[in-house]
């Protein structure tokens, strides 16, 4: 039987961080509170019959929302052989809230006691033999994020769980509540050996639903019980919960007392200084918009720019095409296998790998926001913003997550308390430019719209404000009528940004970008060569009398409107169900079989000629919002819960980009002069439809009605 | 008073919190309990940033209107 170690701590007190460096995976890591959402598994190095497990981060073993109920589950019913805690030292009081539950389990406890540089180099002490001491456990110095400590805590876990031995504290409740507590540990019998028959008594002292029900009491039992809480409620007027919560914190400020020496209590930290200029009143939402820009600007336009255009130009352009052709040529290759090689691998998995040094350079940049700590501050800010739209600031987070991939964007949304507010999130998440989206973005800014810095961060705010817009009207319809959920986050320190995390999740996005290409895309760009080669008879053929250019034939003419009615758009877009570098994937090798069929020259040139800037903004609209890929809906599917949702979803997110994109084109085309009767109107009763809805007061009867039955 | 009009920088000893049961006490085990002193670090439209027991909390109106001091 394998050991199981569990860690178990607040949020972002370094649980990952530890659980990476003990197993040597690279799970996520990110500095803010909620990053992990479901319990991870792996060996320990070193020691195969260890199993380290990582928990969703928890303030106590009362659970507030989704991810934490996951924690405790596995805390209270799996029980682990034992449990590494880990406390946040530079913020001890309310880490060991945590603690002084998790001692009470009965579960062998270590504490890693982290963060511990942070507390020396505020010129603050810990004595650790006195804090061991007080809380009967042991008690180890770490600094996760440079790895020291994290071994010797697995050791000394590993030890206590084959001893089995039980923390003892030494701090008491007052004696009032000891002795009630003494008196329900041995009034029930099913708890009276149990191991965990402090966290028993605790719970029924607190009245817990859930224990109560897992107890399968009997009436007297509970009314005995019922009178014993009572009486300590009357005597110390209060009830038996907020009762327990004081007796904690005064327990805890005592052990506090004993063994923390703090040399300044209250100065202004540097996080709170950052904090008086990134989170002011008038700076935070355009200092975000620059930085956002920025960012974009950076990783797209230029300098991320310069070097796919030159993979894409040099490399994938004169370098590697006629040194592969002449390669093929020369061993004496079949002319079908020559077009395979060259227009279908080359040509399309080519121009997908052509972005990743603009994804590298943007996911650089974002993941060194997101470690220092300022992306949990836009939350804070886009909080104000979001509610007068009917969400939190919490929503914020999975679209956060959603640029680097929709899926865990998607699963982030189980932070979220609130039902309807999830809902909303999931739907909306993806409506964010995740990293296989960005070659498209790329490519457009790119090909279509040369010298211009705006296209590429457009994206990110067309993205946001379709989050928004579709905050305001979804909330307006029946079963998302109802206020946005609460918002309370703990903002993390800043801290600069480790060379190891930012590098880490780089890697971890190319990796799994360069995999894609090598697998989902390559296929699909073989399958794309094959059917733009041959015609119905099987003959080779131009890619205009093609399989693929007759089925795209049909379903073009629906994105007409829309500015883009060829088929080789149309079958781009389908392709990126697949994946959304597909869509790049496709024109590659649908333009270049073109080209390199006449002279060679570079594919992007041919896209120029066939598309306006217009038709090919409404295109990158159309691409960004629409249904994502089938990984996203997948997982949409499974947050959702069902598959009624799932389909108003993706029902939703297809009608509104193709509503937005058509709006685009029709008003570009009227300003240029070029009405268009039917699309026009249809265009301008949109708008009309949109503005009605985003006006429209909300019919608050209607809410109130439901939440009264749903009561 | 609730901590939405509290003074920015300003230390206060929270006096009360009200609210249903599961709110209250998510927030006592984010640190607010009667008796400890909080801080509002930076207010924008009622959303507020407050310090606690060394922590950075961020709240929205509706939570800091609960806690009174």
């Amino acid at each position: 039987m394998p050991i199981k170690i569990a860690l178990a701590g607040n949020p972002n007190s370094g649980k990952t961080t530890m659980f990476n460096h003990l197993t040597g995976s690279t799970q996520y890591v990110g500095n803010w509170p909620g990053v992990t959402v479901e319990k991870k598994e792996g060996r320990l190095k070193g020691d195969k019959d260890v199993i380290i497990q990582d928990l969703p981060g928890i303030y106590s073993l009362s659970p507030y929302t989704l991810e934490e109920v996951v924690s405790r589950n596995y805390l209270v019913n799996e029980m682990p052989d034992a449990i590494i805690n880990i406390v946040d030292a530079s913020n001890i009081e309310r880490n060991l809230y945590l603690t002084t539950q998790l001692l009470e389990i009965g579960v062998p406890v270590v504490i890693a006691l982290n963060m511990i540089d942070v507390v020396r180099k505020n010129g603050d002490v810990i004595d650790i033999k006195k804090l061991s001491e007080a809380l009967g456990c042991e008690v180890v110095e770490t600094a996760a994020v440079k790895g020291t400590g994290s071994k010797e805590v697995a050791a000394k876990a590993v030890v206590l769980a084959s001893k089995g031995t039980k923390p003892s504290p030494r701090y008491k409740f007052s004696d009032t509540v000891e002795a009630a507590l003494t008196e329900i540990e041995n009034l029930v019998d099913s708890i009276s050996n149990h191991r965990s028959r402090r966290f028993f008594a605790v719970k029924l002292f607190e009245r817990d639903e859930k224990i109560l029900e897992q107890l399968k009491l009997d009436e007297n039992t509970i009314n005995r019980i019922e009178e014993i809480i009572s009486k300590v409620e009357n005597e110390l007027d209060d009830d038996s919960e907020s009762i327990i919560t004081n007796e904690r914190y005064t327990c805890i400020s005592q052990v506090v007392e004993k063994s923390v020496h703090k040399k300044n209590k209250s100065r202004l930290t540097t996080s709170d200084k950052i904090d008086l200029v990134l989170t002011n009143r008038w700076l935070a939402l355009p200092i975000f918009a620059a930085i956002m820009f920025l960012v974009y600007y950076i990783s797209i336009t230029t300098v991320g720019g310069w070097a796919t255009d030159w993979v894409n130009d040099v490399l994938f352009g004169e370098i590697i095409p006629p040194a592969v052709e002449g390669f093929l040529v020369s061993v004496g290759c079949a002319d079908w296998l020559i077009s395979l090689i060259v227009d279908g691998i080359v040509g399309g998995v080519g121009a997908v790998l052509g972005f990743l040094p603009q994804m590298i350079v943007l996911f650089f940049c974002l993941s060194i926001l997101e470690d220092c700590g300022y992306m949990a501050r836009i939350a804070f800010i886009m909080d104000r913003i979001f509610r007068k739209f009917g969400l939190s600031g919490k929503s914020f987070i999975p679209m956060l997550v959603a640029t680097g991939c929709g899926v865990p964007g998607v699963m982030a949304s189980r932070t979220i308390e609130n039902e309807s507010d999830r809902r909303i999130t999931i739907m909306t998440t993806t409506f964010m430019p995740c990293s296989a989206k960005l070659p498209i973005i790329a490519l457009i800014a790119g090909a279509m719209f040369r010298d211009s810095a705006w296209v590429a961060p457009s994206a990110y705010f067309v993205g946001i404000a379709a989050i928004i817009v579709s905050g305001i009207i979804l909330k307006k319809f029946k079963g998302f009528i109802g206020d946005p959920a609460p918002f309370v986050m703990e903002l993390p320190k800043y801290h600069l940004p480790s060379p190891k995390t930012v590098s880490i999740h780089m890697f971890d996005r190319a990796k799994s970008f360069v995999k894609k290409a090598g697998t989902v895309i390559l296929l699909a760009c073989v399958g794309v060569w094959f059917l733009s080669s041959f015609n119905w008879t099987l003959t080779m053929v131009d890619a205009e009398n093609s399989i693929l250019a007759s089925l795209g034939k049909i379903i073009a003419p629906i994105f007409a409107p829309l500015g883009w009615g060829d088929w080789k758009s149309a079958v781009s877009t389908l392709n990126g169900l697949i994946a959304k570098e597909n869509v790049v994937g496709t024109f590659g090798v649908l333009y270049g079989v073109e080209e390199v069929s006449e002279n060679g020259a570079e594919v992007w040139a041919a896209l120029q000629a066939s598309y306006t800037q217009l038709a090919a903004y409404s295109f990158l609209i159309f691409n960004l919002l629409c249904a994502p890929c089938f990984a996203a809906i997948g997982a949409i599917r499974r947050e959702m819960g069902n598959a009624k949702w799932t389909l108003i979803a993706l029902g939703y997110q297809t009608g509104l980009a193709y509503a937005v994109s058509l709006i685009i084109y029709q008003f570009g085309m009227m300003f240029t002069g070029n009405f268009s009767v039917i699309f026009g109107t249809l265009a301008i009763i949109l708008v009309a439809a949109f503005v009605y809805l985003l006006f429209k007061p909300v019919n608050k009867h209607e809410g109130l009605t439901r939440k009264a039955m749903a009561s | 008073m609730p901590l939405t009009m509290a003074k920015t920088g300003e230390p206060n000893l929270i006096k009360k919190i009200t609210g249903k049961d599961e709110t209250r006490r998510f927030l006592e085990s984010l640190g607010f309990v009667v008796g400890e002193q909080v801080t509002v670090m930076s207010e924008i439209a009622g959303n507020v940033i407050c310090r606690i027991k060394d922590t950075r909390i961020a709240l929205d109106k509706s939570m800091a209107n609960r806690i009174i001091v």
